[in-house]
């Protein structure tokens, strides 16, 4: 099975809300047949630009990172899903490729091959 | 009335000493048999040429005397020819040519089987030898792709091993509250700087 990353960004919420949206997600995700790998919190952080999504505009947002196993099939839907979800600031799923592409040198020290959105990393 | 006559159709003596330039004869060309005789020729009695008898005689004579020579020097060249061939066929010396014939034919034939089975076993050598070789690579391309499907199942095996100890760490409906206080606890930075020389600064400030 393909393997993709879902990069999630939620509203800036307490605690508990926030743990309550992400078990909804992950619960989705696995009522649509995914196998969850692992949850990565990225801290919560200024967003570049102010989103507005739902009605709401953001300036403040909590980053995520789901990787996970399923199948090509659902992904419309579950992005369907995300966007409706009035939590979910901006819902992205990228594919994860196992194979570090050519033309990199070999990394000297540690070097994280996740491709994030350009717009995540520098704020 | 006269026609030209030449080729096969005519004697050699004809041929070789005719009377005039051109070989003529007679032939019955714008008359036919039931015209009247012309008027100039009314009277006229064919006679043969005259023959003088002592003349006659010698000639006959002479001729007789070489028509039995030329015959005579004719049969004897027969025979001569007949003899020759005789004698090569039934002759002395014919039945010693053909026991040689024989023998060497023989012997020949003994030389020829010789080489023959010197080429035979130098060729079953040889097609064993190829037999022998193309088997012993058969093997080894056998022995090859055996190896390659090996290495193949290993190298899946491994992956397989790598992802069921993987497995272990995925989130399930019970991990799934533990691992979400886990994550909200601990943050993950990706973010770091780094410079001509490789040196790697982990360090960011996490706004």
């Amino acid at each position: 099975m393909p393997r993709y990353e879902l990069s999630l960004i939620l509203k800036a919420m307490q605690r508990p809300e926030t743990a309550a949206t992400l078990r909804r997600t992950v619960e989705t995700l696995m009522e649509r047949g995914a196998v969850v790998r692992g949850l990565e919190n990225l801290g919560e952080r200024l967003l570049p630009y102010k989103i507005t999504k739902h009605n709401q505009r953001h300036s403040r947002g909590s980053y995520f990172l789901v990787d996970f196993y399923a199948s090509p099939n659902i992904l419309t839907g579950l992005l369907n899903h995300l966007h409706r979800d009035v939590d979910v600031v901006r819902p992205t799923v990228l594919k994860k490729d196992d194979r570090v592409p050519s033309g990199f040198a070999a990394p000297i020290q540690e070097m994280h091959c996740v491709k994030l959105p350009s717009w995540t990393l520098f704020s | 009335m006269f026609q030209v006559i030449g080729g096969r159709s005519v004697q050699a003596s004809r041929l070789l000493a005719p009377r005039s330039a051109v070989l003529v004869e007679a032939v019955r060309g714008r008359k036919s048999r039931t015209d009247p005789v012309a008027k100039s020729k009314e009277g006229r009695i064919k006679t043969p040429p005259p023959v003088d008898p002592v003349e006659m005689v010698v000639l006959k004579e002479r001729f007789s005397e070489y028509q039995l020579l030329m015959k005579s020097l004719r049969m004897a060249f027969k025979e001569e020819v007949l003899r020759k061939k005789y004698e090569e066929e039934t002759g002395s010396r014919a039945e010693e040519r053909a026991r040689e014939e024989e023998e060497e034919h023989r012997a020949l034939m003994a030389l020829n089987d010789q080489e023959n089975l010197r080429m035979l076993r130098l060729r079953i050598l040889r097609v064993q030898e190829q037999a022998e070789k193309a088997q012993r690579k058969k093997l080894k391309v056998l022995l090859k792709q055996e190896q390659g499907q090996q290495k193949f199942l290993k190298e899946k095996e491994k992956e397989i091993l790598q992802l069921q100890e993987d497995a272990k760490n995925f989130i399930t409906l019970e991990n799934l509250d533990q691992r979400i206080e886990e994550a909200l606890d601990n943050p993950k930075n990706y973010n770091f700087a780094i410079d001509k020389e490789g040196q790697v600064v982990k360090q960011t400030i996490l706004q």
